[in-house]
């Protein structure tokens, strides 16, 4: 059995890797893919919180974000096909008309 | 205001009636003012109502005949007090302090006593009557076409203020009805407007009674705080019921008699700016800028009267026995300014040019006079014990003497008002017709005189200034636009003569620089009009036309320079301006003699009492002689010798309209004798009149009485008082100006019989005395007096150095105390903004950041409190 902690360790570590991809990268898709990571991060959290504590509502809290992630993912795309439409483009520093 | 009138027993038939009195001309003025705006130039209004005229004389005649019932029923009744009163609302008031509702009721309430009867004859017979004379005068002349019916309309809302005024039985209403006076002064001084010496005369007299008006108003709050506690219920605290009752006086009396003073005095100079005394007198010779009926009307009907009826009024408070020499100082203060400005105003008076300036200075001399009279008497009353019972009760010894000796001062003053006012609305109606027809003989002789000035002089020195000093019209224009508006105002343009040491002129000059040049009208001179204007002006000057100058040395119609000789051309006229010359003077026998001769008596009487009324008796003393100077002067000037001009020798006799009220007030001048006779000098609050005389001596009792007392008083200080005043005012006054104006009409000139004594004593003095007065002419003394002594200078000065600057002060904290707080928020608040703005940078990424930064700080908070 894996030590939980270390389970919490690779999901805070996917999490700054999600967090910093998002920070960092300009292609919408990427940065989408970055918050699916941190998402998952969580979901890991979640599992790894729920074999600690014997406690089965981790596990529900997991499939729920799971279920969440997946028509985030959907409506995510969605926008970037509509923003596509609108700037023929994908890339997030092109977006900027909400500009001071 | 007595509210509670509506359940009163009217006690006679004809106050049932009285308020028609003030209704009547109220009710006109809409009616006139909107018929004339209907059919303004259509014939029938022409000439049918004469613009108005005929709907306002059946008005005033009403106001005249219902005046004349109230007045007899009066006298021929009790001859006591009397109100009526009608409820216009009653209302809710809280007193504070207090958590029950009073009931207060507000309406009018007509007070009738001898004071009120007096001058409601006056101002309704004197408002008829130049009524009559305006219809003669106003409708006769071009200028007037088409808009006299603003005229007849603001006349008889003046006429409706003044009769209101004198009915009115609380102060409040009296207040009323003053303002609507002060309202319809400056309406009819400038009536003119377009002229901007009128609509400047206009704005002066309504300031300078306003700022009395703010005392008055001051002093009647004063009032209502002394008497509110003692009002009844349904009683206004201002109303005469209330002040006027013994039993209030004496509480107020007991408690606060300085405060009475004090508010009293506030009261007495709003009495001062309206019946135009120093220091407060400077708008009464410029109001001369309206037409001539409102001369007559503001001097000897309304306005000016309104003053001398306010102190009339407050004699109850002074002839209080509990009151008794607490207002000896007022009385002083009002006689003192009476006798300094009679002596001031006639000084003046002796070197105006102007016919109607010295019917101006004259009236407030005469007024001061009024005033002299009043504060005399008031002193009287305040010291004297004349009631039936002094204070503790007991039957006073003396009350016979100096219930007389009362009596017979307030009537004197009073009787002086009436006299005044008779015989000065009979001169300013004669001078009009003098004007009126010397202006039409004018218009005959030189019938295209009348001629718009487009080229001022200022305007060539400007042109001839920027052609020296080598400028263009352009940059010229821009470095006096001083806002960099592209136009240029009055005042930049005011500004910049005066820098380029033109000329400094006054704001009504300006403006006729501003018509000349600003040739769209919109007020504001841009650079096409000023290089336009410049340019036509220069080349008019170096072809040599300088036509324009003739321009400048207009006819004065109003200049006895010009006149000369009249007694020939216009005999009725003369003949009244005789009599009312004479009358004002105080000649034996006519008019004014009986009251004046009271007047100065009354002041010596006091003056032996209490030496600082020395002064003003000197005063009137003094005043008599330089009366009879100025008025004979007029005279002289004006009708006899030979005319000065061409114009003045092809003077015409003038209309019915005018001669009417001429003639109808030379015999109220010359009847003043039967007025006397019939105790008419004794008016004075009822009940005290009648001990005296038991108020029933006949016709002929009256008049040996008063012959008598005139001409051989049994006090050998007052006979001899007498004779010098009538040497004074009869013979040194006249005899000088005899000596120095008029001589003999010319050859061939005919005129009434009645002229030839005082034109052959004319010729006899002027033949036999010369006085040289050519150094008295050219003193510094003659100068100021030509220049008011210099009042309006320092005036002016005054508001230049204390209420402008004042108001550059309060102009500037103003914009940065007051604007600059508001502008700082506004400034603060945007920045703020502005930084704030600049977080949204539209970028994805950012608002990740901030996202993840806001939940770390929120998850820090939360380990906080938790930990």
């Amino acid at each position: 059995m894996i030590d939980p902690a270390w389970v919490s360790g690779l999901s805070a570590l996917l999490f700054v890797i999600g967090l910093a991809g998002a920070f960092t990268r300009k292609n919408a898709i990427i940065v989408l893919m970055c918050i699916e990571l941190m998402l998952n991060a969580a979901n890991m959290q979640f599992a790894a919180a729920a074999v600690h504590h014997g406690d089965a509502t981790g596990w529900v809290y997991t499939i729920f974000a799971i279920a969440i992630a997946a028509s985030e993912v959907a409506i995510g795309l969605a926008i970037f096909l509509a923003m596509y439409g609108q700037h023929e483009s994908i890339t997030l520093d092109d977006v900027n008309v909400l500009r001071n | 205001m007595a509210g509670s009138g509506s359940t009163e027993a009217v006690q006679s038939a004809a106050l049932e009636y009285a308020p028609y009195i003030v209704l009547l001309p109220m009710l006109a003025f809409p009616v006139i003012l909107f018929l004339g705006k209907m059919f303004n130039g259509n014939k029938m209004w022409k000439e049918g109502l004469k613009e108005g005229g005929l709907i306002a004389l059946p008005v005033m005649g009403a106001s005249l005949l219902i005046s004349l019932w109230l007045i007899t029923d009066f006298i021929g009744g009790s001859g006591h007090a009397d109100t009526a009163g009608w409820t216009w609302f009653t209302s809710g008031m809280w007193d504070s302090g207090q958590t029950t509702v009073t009931e207060i009721s507000l309406g009018f309430g007509i007070y009738i006593d001898h004071v009120t009867v007096m001058l409601l004859f006056i101002a309704s017979f004197l408002c008829l009557l130049i009524n009559t004379f305006a219809i003669g005068y106003m409708n006769t002349d071009p200028i007037n076409d088409n808009r006299n019916h603003r005229f007849y309309a603001e006349f008889v809302l003046f006429c409706s203020g003044m009769l209101g005024m004198v009915l009115a039985d609380s102060f409040l209403w009296l207040f009323i009805f003053w303002e609507l006076m002060g309202l319809c002064s400056y309406l009819l001084i400038g009536f003119y407007y377009e002229r901007p010496s009128a609509a400047y005369a206009a704005k002066k007299a309504f300031l300078t009674t306003r700022v009395g008006d703010v005392f008055l108003m001051v002093g009647l709050a004063m009032l209502w705080t002394l008497f509110h506690p003692y009002a009844g219920a349904g009683q206004g605290a201002l109303d005469y019921s209330v002040v006027f009752y013994e039993g209030n006086i004496e509480k107020v009396a007991a408690s606060s008699s300085g405060t009475l003073a004090w508010a009293l005095g506030l009261m007495f100079i709003g009495a001062v700016g309206k019946s135009a005394q120093f220091p407060l007198h400077v708008w009464l010779p410029d109001a001369m800028e309206g037409p001539t009926p409102v001369s007559a009307l503001i001097h000897a009907a309304t306005m000016v009267n309104a003053g001398l009826y306010l102190v009339a009024r407050m004699f109850p408070f002074f002839g209080a026995e509990a009151l008794h020499g607490d207002l000896a100082d007022l009385a002083f203060i009002i006689a003192a300014i009476g006798g300094t400005t009679a002596v001031m105003a006639a000084a003046i008076a002796f070197v105006q040019h102007d016919l109607k300036k010295v019917l101006a200075y004259s009236t407030m001399s005469q007024l001061a006079y009024i005033f002299t009279g009043l504060g005399a008497a008031l002193y009287l009353a305040n010291t004297l014990h004349w009631h039936e019972y002094l204070a503790d009760g007991t039957k006073n010894p003396d009350y016979y003497v100096n219930h007389a000796i009362v009596v017979v001062a307030f009537g004197a003053a009073l009787f002086h008002l009436f006299n005044h006012a008779m015989a000065k609305g009979m001169l300013f109606m004669a001078s009009g017709a003098v004007i009126h027809e010397v202006h039409h003989a004018h218009h005959h002789l030189h019938p295209h005189d009348d001629h718009h000035d487009e080229s001022p002089e200022e305007l060539l020195m400007l042109a001839n200034y920027l052609h020296d000093s080598d400028q263009s019209v352009f940059g010229f224009f821009n470095s006096i636009d001083l806002d960099q508006s592209g136009e240029i105002d009055t005042y930049e343009f005011q500004k910049a003569l005066k820098d380029a040491n033109i000329a400094d002129l006054p704001p009504w000059e300006m403006k006729r620089l501003m018509v000349a040049v600003d040739m769209d009208g919109n007020g504001r001179i841009d650079v096409p009009e000023l290089e336009l204007s410049l340019g036509r002006i220069h080349l008019a000057s170096l072809a040599g036309d300088d036509d324009h100058h003739d321009h400048h040395d207009e006819f004065d119609a109003q200049s006895m320079e010009n006149m000369g000789g009249l007694a020939s051309k216009m005999p009725l006229t003369a003949t009244a301006m005789l009599v009312g010359s004479l009358s004002i003077m105080g000649f034996p026998l006519i008019g004014g003699f009986w009251s004046k001769e009271g007047i100065i008596a009354n002041t010596w009487r006091v003056a032996l009492d209490d030496p600082r009324f020395f002064y003003p008796a000197m005063c009137v003393l003094l005043g008599a002689a330089m009366t009879g100077f100025y008025m004979s002067r007029m005279w002289l000037k004006t009708f006899a010798g030979s005319p000065k001009t061409e114009v003045a020798a092809h003077v015409h006799p003038t209309n019915t309209w005018i001669k009417t009220p001429l003639f109808i007030l030379t015999f109220m001048s010359l009847g003043a004798i039967v007025l006397a006779s019939m105790g008419f000098t004794h008016w004075a609050p009822d009940e005290y009149y009648e001990p005296f005389f038991d108020g029933k001596k006949s016709f002929v009792e009256g008049f040996v009485y008063e012959m008598e007392h005139a001409f051989a008083n049994s006090d050998a200080f007052f006979f001899v008082l007498t004779y010098v005043a009538i040497l004074l005012g009869a013979i040194v006054g006249p005899g000088l100006a005899l000596s120095l104006y008029g001589g003999k009409l010319d050859e061939g000139e005919e005129s009434l019989p009645w002229f030839a004594p005082v034109l052959a004593l004319n010729q006899m003095v002027k033949g036999r005395y010369h006085w040289d007065n050519s150094s008295f002419a050219q003193s510094g003394f003659a100068t100021a007096l030509e220049n008011r002594l210099y009042f309006d200078h320092y005036y002016d000065m005054a508001m230049l150095k204390i209420v402008a600057a004042f108001s550059f002060k309060a102009a500037e904290a103003d914009s940065s105390v007051i604007d600059g707080t508001v502008k700082t928020i506004e400034r603060t608040s945007q920045q703020l903004s502005t930084k704030l703005r600049s977080l949204t940078t539209g970028s994805a990424r950012d608002y990740i950041l901030m996202a993840a930064l806001g939940t770390l700080v929120l998850f820090g908070l939360i380990w906080g409190v938790v930990a």
